[in-house]
């Protein structure tokens, strides 16, 4: 049962790391700008799909099919945050409601271009196993989880002490006031919603790395980064990057010590308890009740 | 305001005439209709569905010059609503039977419609043992469960294996096969713990873990899609297990698996009708691969085989019942029901609830890109790997 | 009165002429019941929107488990069909109630919320497989019985059972609309904390609406689990039944009474007849376009656009 218990949180912590990519793209442009971006999923798997597309076409190495991601997902992030920019009325709730069309939008471009084929690397060095004692991983996910911690310190810093990054964080906590200091709250949320599009590039590949994508995976990953974000709660990135590996790590001991048929309903009813009776969620600051 | 409700009834008067309607019948030909998924979850078992009936169809009119047989196809998208509204469509337009589409909540409410509508309806992609206990007298169906477990079964019996872990997906036809496998395999003593999964689930590892640590099975049995196919073999590769095969179900031991996933392919078995390269022993098999490459320029599958024989079965139950004349009273339910014939799928005949008890499916080893028959024993092409494993 | 009720006269004559028109083709018809069966789904979530002020992204939660207690009830307990399919509403509101926290959480958070319910509903529909069959469907229960010679299982019957029960639930919407409830409900819309001052109970009036919309939205699930005759948790709660009413509603515009059945049977049609004869794998792709298109461009609805003067005159007067 120990040794069950080991690889189980092993795996978790791995699987989590992706999760928290994914979800940091989805809580940052939340945070600049108040509106979930329920495109951000399909932004992930277009970046997945171009590492098939980089791999398949030329053998390399799928990770050096980030350039090429990060120039498709930073062009459809903009457009996205563009087309956001023109809802006037409701915003909130529109917002929701458009980011949700282009995510089919999205899911059936992808399924045009590259048929409802499942997709993954074929790179052996990637799929190579490694042991360490008792526990096992893919080169993969290791690569993964790496490059993952590598991105998240380097937006830290950068949200800590650079000025578009104090800028983003002057405007999530107080768009007001930050125009009254100068700050111009359309270029902060730009900004936010490029960094977003790397994010999701990154997120991508990693995933293509490490699991198996097909077109109609989006609105999954979407969900799954929704669920961390709530259990982040706002305004961290240590916060976020926690929550997505307790929530890897909780979905295989569910696994493990109940039934795998369980893993998503655990999942859930850790968002919903989280959401009704902790508003601030496990790591944020601020509430959001209406 | 006037002008607005003038705007909105042009819009409703425009909206109502927009879908007028014209029934194009033919008197030569004998007019069959078609619902497969084309698009949706089951879109890729759908488009080989698709070819393998155009196959059959080419090859039933060219062998003969009395009836032509006309297909009309409609995508149901993978929903049964639209499966439904397809019979009918078809029903309207005159079709006197529908080569039916994938995935039983699909097919029970879409044979429903044709029995109502008096149509003889024929599926290959149907397993629920609901759909042949319903009395419906038009229903026939080339595949059931009991054919998936028997192959499966044959080989655990031949490998004289004592234990199996089954690795299922929640979704229906997976989780019908592995119920019945945990049944059966009881019963002849094999061990058989079953791993039920969320079909969400992308990391496999916790499981397969379980298979190493606590299971410690001979076996392990995938019944689930291609994409779980892939997340499962490849956390045994890196856990490695200690058992002796990789198996599983549908579309697992098929070429293009071993094209787009070579690494982790090697020694898998599934079930399969036919080897790779294709091996056609009787000449209606062999014409059909020939047909097949001709038409669409590459190597038969699974799902096309199954679809060929349900629609060459219906074809020439229509050419009799023309022959006979009771085409238009009803005599085709009749004469499908009088098949008896061998088939690249062993032989085909309908018991009274439309069922084909005789299916049986081989099971097939992935070998360096072949695919090898390695059980039942009469049917081998060669010897199991065994253990055998992709690592 | 008789002007003002000008495009609800003509739906319904549109409604009697269709069967009159198109009668005897059973696709047309097929295509006007699933329609319909949409229209009842938007017009619930229309009602949440526009008076509760909730957007929600998993009714079909309520329309698997209408669906799923009709079935049930009229296989299993012996019900006739049509109190099952009454019971599938009642169950549904019933099923609503665990929702009632997540009352209190704003906006987006209310509306992946719901989602989150929806998933929780159908892995516990495939679990609970000693009551539902599990994965492996439920097939053999009732379907819609023949009452005073109308065979409400034909195409014509549930086509007319359909049109009179969207139109029972219209009225109903309208009947709240009207009513005090929803007077302060649009207070409320307009400000909650000014409300709250004067004495409604915000989260009272939402809850009710939340109840309604899910009776209605399991009324239909049950409904077209009666005309299909197979559930499995997968097709019962499938993401499309929260997608579908969306695009329709705001297609239609959400915040007129009629937008959302019109908006509903006009997008179907229009995905079924045209978009697929144009794109036949990946014609969602237009609707996701439309959809988009809409919320930048009318996000009242093409009934919004016609109908602009008219709510204007309504605040008025309200």
């Amino acid at each position: 049962m120990l040794e069950l218990s080991q690889q189980a949180i092993f795996s978790g912590l791995l699987v989590g790391s992706v999760y928290a990519l994914v979800a940091l793209g989805i809580a940052l442009t939340f945070g600049a700008m108040k509106i979930i971006n329920l495109a951000h999923g399909e932004l992930v798997l277009l970046a997945a799909y171009m590492a098939y597309f980089i791999e398949s076409r030329t053998g390399w190495n799928p990770y050096a099919a980030i350039p090429l991601a990060f120039a498709i997902t930073a062009v459809v992030s903009i457009a996205v945050y563009l087309l956001i920019d023109r809802i006037k009325l409701h915003r909130e709730l529109n917002s929701l409601i458009l980011t949700f069309a282009i995510g089919i939008i999205l899911t059936n471009g992808i399924l045009l271009v590259f048929a409802s084929d499942v997709r993954s690397t074929n790179s052996p060095v990637l799929q190579d196993a490694l042991s360490f004692h008792t526990v096992y991983a893919m080169k993969g996910e290791l690569t993964a989880f790496v490059v993952s911690l590598a991105v998240m310190s380097a937006l830290w810093w950068w949200l800590k002490l650079s000025w578009y990054g104090r800028a983003v964080r002057a405007v999530s906590s107080n768009r007001d006031a930050a125009m009254l200091m100068g700050i111009d709250p359309r270029r902060v949320e730009l900004a936010a919603f490029l960094v977003a599009g790397i994010l999701a590039s990154v997120a991508g590949v990693a995933l293509f790395t490490m699991s198996v994508v097909q077109p109609a995976l989006g609105p999954a990953l979407t969900v799954k980064a929704f669920v961390v974000t709530v259990l982040a709660g706002v305004g961290s990135i240590p916060g976020v990057f926690c929550a997505a590996l307790l929530l890897g790590v909780t979905e295989a001991m569910t696994v493990t010590l109940a039934s795998s048929a369980l893993q998503e309903l655990v999942g859930m009813v850790l968002f919903l308890l989280v959401l009704f009776f902790m508003p601030n969620g496990l790591f944020g600051a601020r509430a959001r009740r209406g | 305001m006037t002008r607005r409700n003038f705007l909105t009834s042009t819009l409703i008067a425009g909206f109502a005439a927009s879908f007028a309607w014209s029934p194009v019948a033919s008197a030569e030909e004998i007019q069959v209709g078609s619902h497969m998924p084309l698009t949706g979850s089951l879109a890729r078992s759908g488009q080989s569905f698709r070819e393998g009936m155009l196959v059959a169809v080419k090859m039933y009119n060219d062998s003969q010059t009395k009836h032509q047989i006309k297909v009309t196809l409609i995508d149901d998208e993978t929903q049964p609503a639209k499966a439904v509204g397809a019979v009918e469509k078809l029903a309207s337009d005159g079709a006197v039977a529908i080569l039916g589409g994938y995935g039983s909540n699909i097919v029970g409410p879409a044979s429903d419609t044709a029995n109502r509508l008096g149509k003889v309806y024929i599926t290959a992609g149907a397993v629920s043992e609901e759909l042949v206990q319903r009395g419906n007298k038009n229903f026939f169906r080339i595949n059931n469960n009991a054919g998936y477990l028997r192959g499966f079964e044959g080989m655990v019996e031949e490998l004289k294996a004592q234990s199996v872990s089954i690795v299922a997906s929640t979704r229906e036809a997976p989780m019908l096969l592995a119920k019945g496998l945990e049944e059966s395999l009881a019963k002849k003593n094999v061990k058989v713990t079953l791993h039920p999964f969320d079909p969400a689930i992308t990391d496999f590892k916790p499981i397969i873990n379980k298979v190493k640590l606590q299971d410690k099975s001979e076996i392990i049995f995938m019944s689930a899609y291609e994409n779980d196919y892939v997340g499962i073999i490849r956390a045994a590769k890196v856990l490695k297990p200690g058992v002796k095969l990789i198996s599983g179900a549908w579309s697992l031991a098929i070429p293009k698996m071993y094209q787009d996933f070579p690494d982790l392919m090697q020694n898998v078995v599934g079930t399969t009708p036919l080897p790779y390269p294709v091996d056609m022993k009787d000449a209606e098999g062999q014409a059909f691969v020939a047909a097949f490459k001709t038409m669409f320029n590459k190597d038969i599958d699974y799902a096309a085989t199954l679809s060929f024989v349900k629609t060459m079965v219906l074809c020439e139950a229509l050419g009799r019942a023309a022959d006979a004349g009771t085409l238009k009273t009803g005599g085709l339910a009749d004469e499908v029901r009088k098949t008896k014939r061998s088939s690249v799928l062993g032989p085909i005949a309908f018991n009274e609830t439309g069922d084909n008890p005789n299916f049986t499916l081989a099971m097939g080893q992935h070998r360096e890109g072949k695919i090898v028959l390695v059980s039942p024993a009469e049917q081998a092409t060669g010897k199991i790997a065994y253990p055998g494993l992709p690592w | 009165m008789v002007v003002k009720n000008l495009p609800g006269i003509l739906l319904a004559l549109a409604a009697c002429l269709i069967p009159l028109v198109y009668g005897g083709n059973g696709y047309i018809m097929g295509l006007m019941v699933s329609g319909l069966i949409v229209a009842g789904v938007a017009l619930a979530w229309a009602l949440l929107g526009n008076l509760g002020g909730m957007v929600s992204f998993g009714h079909a939660a309520f329309f698997g488990v209408g669906a799923y207690a009709s079935a049930l009830l009229s296989a299993k307990a012996g019900l006739p069909v049509p109190l099952s399919l009454l019971a599938g509403g009642a169950v549904a509101a019933l099923s609503s109630l665990a929702m009632l926290p997540a009352l209190r959480l704003s906006g987006p958070y209310f509306a992946l919320a719901i989602l989150a319910y929806a998933h929780i509903f159908k892995i516990l529909a495939t679990e609970l497989s000693w009551l539902t069959g599990g994965s492996a469907g439920f097939a053999r229960f009732p379907v819609l019985p023949t009452i005073a010679g109308i065979d409400f299982s034909s195409r014509i019957g549930s086509y007319w059972l359909l049109v009179v029960m969207v139109g029972l639930c219209l009225l109903a919407y309208r009947a709240v609309k009207a009513s005090h409830v929803g007077t302060a409900l649009r207070a409320m819309a307009e400000s909650e904390d000014a409300t709250r001052v004067v004495g409604v109970n915000a989260t009272l009036l939402k809850a009710w609406m939340l109840l309604l919309s899910a009776f209605i939205t399991g009324l239909f699930g049950a409904m077209n689990a009666h005309i299909i005759n197979f559930l499995e948790p997968d097709y019962a709660f499938s993401g499309t039944w929260s997608v579908l009413p969306i695009i329709a509603a705001i297609f239609g515009g959400y915040r007129t009474i009629l937008g959302p059945v019109a908006g509903a049977v006009a997008i179907y049609l229009f995905d079924q007849l045209v978009a697929k004869a144009i794109l036949p794998v990946g014609h969602q792709i237009i609707l996701g376009v439309l959809l988009a298109g809409m919320i930048l461009i009318a996000p009242n609805g093409l009934f919004g656009l016609f109908g602009k003067k008219k709510t204007g005159a309504a605040h008025a007067a309200a």
